[in-house]
C-alpha cells in the first residue's frame, strides 16, 4: 500500500503551488503585454488583503462579497500604478529612447519605488505586525479526504484560480479585448498602427491583473489567517521564477510551473531539512533554463 | 556642465541636514537605544520604545536624580548597516552614556564591535546570540539565553512523562541555541530527539513539516519560534489533526499568539518571567501603563526591555554625579537582584543575566501560571 | 592646445583630492567616527555599484542576485581571518577571486540565457548562494555569522583609527573603480555594449556573445567579492541577512537611479541611497516613504537616470579621455 505520508505530502506541496499560480496569473499577464517587470506586483496582493481586511471588519460579508470588492479595488490600486508608474515613461516613444536601455528598464525603478512607497506606508498605516482577521470568516477548516487532510481554503483557491484561469484564455482568446491585448503584447508600435488604442488596452491590462492580484491576495490572507506588510514579497518572487518558467508569454504554462514548484518544495521537504527547500526550487529553476532555455512552454525566441 | 551642477546640487542640499544637530538639554545625561522602528521588524522596536518610554516618564518623575536623563532613539531597521552606523553616532555623541538595543543578534553583534572599541556599555534585550557578551566587557543583555531555559524545558518535559520529543527552531542564531541547549540536557536525562529541524523565519506553511514530524510519533513537540511563526504552526498543527503537546520557549510568549491563532493556542506550554496577570505592584504598574499606551497587554519583549531601560537608568543613579560611560559599566556589572518585571536580575561574570524562569500555559486565551 | 590639455586634466586630480584630501580632512574636523564610517559605507556600495555596473550598465543584463557575490567575498575574508589566521592582505584578493571562481561556476551553464532568464537565473543563483549562507552551518556557521576580530593588518601597519580605516578603504575602492572605468571604457567595454543593444547582432559581427558575458559575469562578481571583503573588514561581523536579495535589489536601485549604463552615475547611485536614508534620520519613521519618494520622483523626471550613459560618456571622454589618441575629427579610439 503507498504510504499516504507522501500523499499528504503531495496535497501539501499542491496547495502551495495553487497559491503560487493565483499570483502568478496576475503576474503574467502584466509582463506579457508590457515586457517589464512590475515589482509592485506583490504590494497590490498585500494591499487586496489589506482591504480585505477591512472591508470583513466593517461589514462582515459573504465571501463571495469580499472577493469582489477587493478584486474592485484591486482593479482601481492597478491603475492608479499603471498612471503612476507606467503611464509617464511612454511619453518618450522616439527612436532613441525606444533603443535605450535605461528607458527600457526605468519602469522597473519606478515600480519598485512604488512598491516601498506602498510598502512603508502600509507599516505606517498598520504596524508590521501580523494582523488578525476574525476566525469566522477563515478558509482554514480541514476536511478529511481518506488518509489526508486537505483544508477549505484549498479547494477554494484552486476554484478561483480555476475560474481566473479560464476566463482569462476566454477573454483573450475570444474577445476583441483580448485580441487587442495579444496585439499590444506582440508589437505595441504594430497595434497602434492598426488602429489599437494601446493606452486604453495597457490600463485595462493592469486592472485585469491587478483585480487578481488583489483577490489573491485577500484569499491567502483569509487562508492563513494572518497579513502583514512584507507578505508580498515571497510570493511575488515565486510568482516571477514560475511565469519566467513557464516561458513568459503562456499564461497555463506560468500556472503548471507554479504548481511544479509548490510541488517540488513540499516533496523536498520530505526528503532534505525545509530550511533547503528553497534550494531544490531555484535548482530546478535553473535546471529548467539550462535545457529549455525559453522556459517550458515559451516560444522561440524571434527576431526583433 | 549642467549636469555635474545637477549632482553637486543634490548633493549641497543633502548636507544641511546632515549636521543639524539636535538641541541639547542643558545637562540632562543621555542614553542611546537603537532598534528597528520600521521595516519588516517593526512591531518589536516600536514595543521597545513604548516600554522605553514608560520607564523614562516614571524615573524622570520620579526625581531619583536632580538632572533628566534622556533617551535617543535611532531606527536601524533591523539592518547592519545601518545598525554600525548608530552606533558610531552614539559614540560620538559624548552626553550619551550607555546603549540599549538592538533588537536581533545580528545588528547588536555588528554595533558591539563599534562599541567594544570605544569603550561604551551596551545592554541588548533580546541579543541571545551565544557570543554575543563574550565580545567585550561592555556588552550585556537582558534576555535568558537557552543556556538556562533549554534545560529547564528539557526537565519538565521529562517530568511530564515524555520522552521522544520532536524539535524544530527558526533557522537564527537563536534558534540554533535553543535545539543546542534543549537536545543536550534531553539526552543526558534519559530523553531522545527524535526529530530535528530548522525553518526560515516567516515561512508561511508548516504543513509539509508539521506531517514529517507526525510519521516519527513523538510524545511532545518543543518548538523556538517567535510569535508570528508560531501561530502559524500552531494553526496548522490544529488543522492537520496533531493533538501532541507543543512546548515552547518564552520569545513565544506574547498574548499576540493567542489572539493570531485563536482557540489552536490552547494548550501550548512554555516558559516564560514575566506574566502580566501577576499580582507584583511593579509588574501590575507597567501593565497598566502599557495598557493605556497599546490598549492590549504587553508580552515577553516588552518586558524585558523595560527592565533593561530600567536597570540601566539604576546603574546611571548609581553612578551619579560621576557618570561616565566607564562607570556605568562597572555598575552594570555590579548589578545584583534587580526587582524588575522579569523578576530578579543579576548579572554574572560574563555579564549574562541570571533570572528565574517560570512555567505558564495557554488557558481558556490566557498565559496561566502553572505548577507542575 | 591639445599638449595642454593632455597634460593638465583637471576632473581627475580634483575627484582624487576630494576622496584622499578633502573628504578625510573634513571629516577629521569634526572627528566623528560616524562620518567616517557613512564614508566608508559610501564607498564601499561605490564599488559594489560600479561591479554591478559592468553586468547590467554596461553589458545590459538584469541581474538580481549581486548581492550574493558580495557575501561570497565578505564570508571568505571573514572565514580566512577567523579560521586560517590570514589577514586583510589575503583576505581581500582571496574573497574577490572566490567570489569570481564562482561566478564562473555558476556562469558556464546559465550565460547562454538572455533577457528576462537570464535575470530570473541570476535571482536564483542569488537565492541559492543566500541559502547555502544561512544553512551551511558547519562551514559558515549559519545564521550566527562570522565575527572577525582581527582588523586591518597591512606589513604590520595596523589601521586602527577611523582615518587610517578609511585611506585603505578609499585607496581599494578607488583602483577597482579605476580598473571598472578602463574596461568598461576600452574595445572590450565597447563590445559588452554591443552585447546589450543587440546580442543577435554581435553574434552575426563575429563577437562570441556567451563567453562575453561569462567573463563580465566573472568580472563583476570579482569586484563584488573585493567590496564584501572590505566589508567584512570594517564591519567586524559578517551574518547572511547582509547579502539578500534584498541588498541586490539596493545596488541594483543604484545602478538604474544613477544611470543605466554609467559608471558615475553608479557611483551617484551609491551615494543617494546610502546618504538618504542617513540624512532623512531627523524626519523619524516616514523616512523610508521619503527614500521611496526620492527614487520615484528622480526617475520620473530623470528617466536615464541622474547621470544617464550619454552624458556621462560625453563627460569621461572629454575629462579623463587619452588625448593621444584622439583621431581628428572623431572621438573613437580608446
Amino acid at each position: 500500500m503507498f504510504d499516504p505520508y507522501y500523499l499528504q505530502q503531495l496535497a501539501i506541496g499542491l496547495s502551495q503551488g495553487v497559491i503560487y499560480a493565483l499570483m502568478a496569473i496576475g503576474f503574467t499577464l502584466i509582463f506579457g503585454v508590457l515586457n517589464v517587470v512590475n515589482f509592485a506586483h506583490g504590494e497590490i496582493y498585500t494591499l487586496g488583503a489589506f482591504v480585505g481586511l477591512l472591508v470583513i471588519t466593517a461589514l462582515a460579508p459573504p465571501l463571495l462579497v469580499v472577493v469582489l470588492v477587493v478584486a474592485a479595488v484591486g482593479a482601481a490600486f492597478g491603475v492608479g500604478l499603471e498612471r503612476i508608474a507606467f503611464k509617464p515613461f511612454r511619453r518618450f516613444s522616439d527612436e532613441a529612447s525606444l533603443k535605450s536601455r535605461a528607458m527600457r528598464e526605468s519602469t522597473l525603478m519606478s515600480s519598485l519605488a512604488v512598491s516601498i512607497v506602498a510598502r512603508e506606508g502600509l507599516e505606517l498605516a498598520f504596524g508590521s505586525q501580523m494582523q488578525t482577521l476574525p476566525f469566522d470568516q477563515l478558509i482554514n477548516k480541514p476536511i478529511a479526504l481518506g488518509p489526508i487532510t486537505i483544508v477549505t481554503g484549498d479547494v477554494i483557491i484552486f476554484a478561483v484560480a480555476a475560474v481566473m484561469l479560464i476566463g482569462l484564455q476566454w477573454l483573450l482568446t475570444r474577445t476583441r479585448v483580448g485580441l487587442a491585448i495579444r496585439a499590444v503584447s506582440a508589437n505595441p508600435l504594430g497595434a497602434k498602427y492598426v488602429g489599437i488604442d494601446t493606452d486604453r488596452t495597457i490600463i485595462l491590462t493592469f486592472a485585469i491583473g491587478s483585480m487578481m492580484g488583489a483577490a489573491a491576495g485577500v484569499l491567502v490572507g483569509l487562508y492563513y489567517g494572518a497579513i502583514f506588510p512584507a507578505m508580498g514579497f515571497v510570493p511575488g518572487i515565486k510568482a516571477f521564477v514560475a511565469m519566467v518558467m513557464g516561458g513568459l508569454s503562456s499564461i497555463p504554462g506560468a500556472v503548471i510551473c507554479a504548481l511544479l514548484l509548490g510541488l517540488s518544495e513540499g516533496l523536498a521537504t520530505t526528503f532534505i531539512s525545509s530550511n533547503w527547500a528553497d534550494m531544490v526550487a531555484y535548482g530546478f529553476l535553473i535546471v529548467t533554463l539550462i535545457f529549455f532555455p525559453q522556459g517550458l512552454f515559451g516560444a522561440g525566441r524571434e527576431r526583433v | 556642465m549642467t549636469l555635474i551642477r545637477r549632482t553637486f546640487i543634490g548633493l549641497a542640499l543633502a548636507a544641511p541636514v546632515l549636521f543639524v544637530a539636535s538641541a541639547d538639554a542643558a545637562d540632562a545625561i543621555r542614553l542611546g537605544y537603537q532598534l528597528p522602528l520600521t521595516g519588516n521588524t517593526a512591531q518589536y522596536g516600536q514595543d521597545f520604545k513604548t516600554a522605553a518610554e514608560i520607564a523614562l516618564d516614571r524615573f524622570n518623575a520620579s526625581g531619583r536624580l536632580p538632572v533628566k536623563v534622556e533617551i535617543v532613539y535611532e531606527d536601524s531597521r533591523s539592518d547592519a548597516k545601518e545598525g554600525v552606523a548608530i552606533a558610531r553616532k552614539f559614540v560620538d555623541d559624548e552626553k550619551i552614556v550607555g546603549v540599549l538595543g538592538d533588537f536581533t543578534s545580528g545588528v547588536s553583534i555588528a554595533a558591539a564591535q563599534v562599541y567594544k572599541e570605544a569603550g561604551m556599555p551596551q545592554l541588548s534585550q533580546t541579543a541571545s546570540h551565544p557570543d554575543f557578551t563574550k565580545i567585550s566587557e561592555w556588552q550585556f543583555r537582558n534576555i535568558t539565553t537557552q543556556a538556562g531555559e533549554g534545560p529547564y524545558n528539557a526537565n519538565w518535559i521529562l517530568s511530564k512523562g515524555y520522552k521522544k520529543v520532536a524539535v524544530i527552531a527558526e533557522q537564527t542564531d537563536w534558534g540554533q541555541s535553543v535545539v543546542q541547549y534543549f537536545a543536550a540536557e534531553l539526552a543526558a536525562k534519559g530523553g531522545t530527539v527524535v526529530f530535528t529541524e530548522f525553518f526560515n523565519r516567516g515561512l508561511p506553511d508548516f504543513r509539509a513539516l508539521i506531517t514529517k514530524i507526525q510519521r516519527d510519533k513523538p510524545d511532545a513537540i518543543y518548538t523556538g519560534f517567535f510569535y508570528e511563526d508560531g501561530a502559524n504552526f500552531l494553526k496548522q498543527a490544529k488543522q492537520l489533526g496533531v493533538t501532541t503537546p507543543i512546548f515552547s520557549t518564552s520569545a513565544a510568549h506574547n498574548q499576540k499568539i493567542v489572539e493570531l491563532a485563536g482557540a489552536d493556542a490552547e494548550g501550548l506550554s512554555l516558559t516564560t518571567n514575566f506574566l502580566p496577570n501577576s499580582p507584583r505592584p511593579e509588574v501590575k504598574n507597567f501593565v497598566d501603563a502599557w495598557v493605556k499606551a497599546r490598549g492590549a497587554e504587553p508580552g515577553q519583549f516588552p518586558a524585558q526591555a523595560f527592565d533593561a531601560v530600567n536597570i540601566m537608568l539604576d546603574a546611571v543613579v548609581k553612578t551619579y554625579p560621576k557618570t561616565t560611560r566607564a562607570s556605568v559599566r562597572e555598575a552594570l556589572a555590579a548589578t545584583k537582584d534587580f526587582p524588575g518585571v522579569t523578576g530578579l536580575t543579576t548579572f554574572d561574570a560574563n555579564r549574562e543575566p541570571q533570572k528565574q524562569l517560570s512555567k505558564a500555559r495557554v488557558i481558556g486565551g490566557q498565559f496561566t501560571a502553572v505548577s507542575e | 592646445m591639445s599638449e595642454i590639455r593632455r597634460l593638465i586634466r583637471p576632473v581627475p586630480i580634483l575627484l582624487a583630492l576630494v576622496i584622499f584630501v578633502a573628504v578625510p580632512l573634513g571629516l577629521a574636523q569634526f572627528g566623528k567616527g560616524y562620518f567616517f564610517q557613512i564614508a566608508n559605507l559610501v564607498l564601499i556600495f561605490a564599488l559594489l555599484a560600479a561591479s554591478l555596473h559592468l553586468v547590467a550598465g554596461v553589458a545590459g543584463l538584469l541581474h538580481l542576485g549581486h548581492a550574493a557575490f558580495y557575501g561570497i567575498g565578505a564570508y571568505v575574508a571573514a572565514l580566512l581571518g577567523t579560521e586560517l589566521k590570514l589577514g586583510f592582505l589575503w583576505g581581500l584578493p582571496a574573497g574577490g577571486l572566490a567570489a569570481a571562481v564562482l561566478a564562473l561556476i555558476v556562469a558556464l551553464p546559465t550565460m547562454r540565457l538572455v533577457s528576462i532568464y537570464f535575470a530570473v537565473a541570476t535571482l536564483a543563483i542569488g537565492q541559492m548562494i543566500h541559502t547555502v549562507l544561512l544553512n551551511w552551518v558547519s562551514l559558515t556557521k549559519g545564521p550566527n555569522g562570522v565575527l572577525l576580530f582581527s582588523g586591518i593588518k597591512l606589513f604590520g601597519w595596523a589601521a586602527k583609527t577611523p582615518v587610517a580605516i578609511y585611506f585603505v578603504v578609499a585607496v581599494v575602492v578607488a583602483a577597482s573603480i579605476f580598473a571598472i572605468h578602463r574596461l568598461g571604457h576600452s574595445y572590450y567595454g565597447n563590445a559588452l555594449r554591443s552585447l546589450r543593444e543587440d546580442d543577435q547582432c554581435a553574434d552575426a559581427m563575429g563577437i562570441d556573445t556567451v563567453r562575453l558575458k561569462i567573463e563580465v559575469f566573472t568580472l563583476s562578481a570579482f569586484f563584488a567579492g573585493i567590496a564584501g571583503a572590505l566589508w567584512a573588514y570594517t564591519t567586524g561581523y559578517v551574518s547572511p541577512t547582509d547579502f539578500n536579495f534584498s541588498n541586490s535589489i539596493l545596488v541594483l536601485a543604484m545602478v538604474v537611479v544613477g544611470g543605466l549604463g554609467s559608471l558615475p552615475g553608479a557611483i551617484i547611485g551609491a551615494f543617494l541611497l546610502i546618504l538618504l536614508p542617513e540624512v532623512l534620520r531627523g524626519f523619524g519613521d516616514v523616512r523610508n516613504v521619503l527614500v521611496g519618494l526620492v527614487m520615484f520622483f528622480s526617475i520620473l523626471f530623470l528617466p536615464k537616470g541622474l547621470f544617464g550613459e550619454v552624458s556621462a560618456l560625453t563627460f569621461v571622454r572629454r575629462h579623463f579621455g587619452r588625448s593621444q589618441n584622439r583621431v581628428p575629427g572623431g572621438e573613437v579610439g580608446w
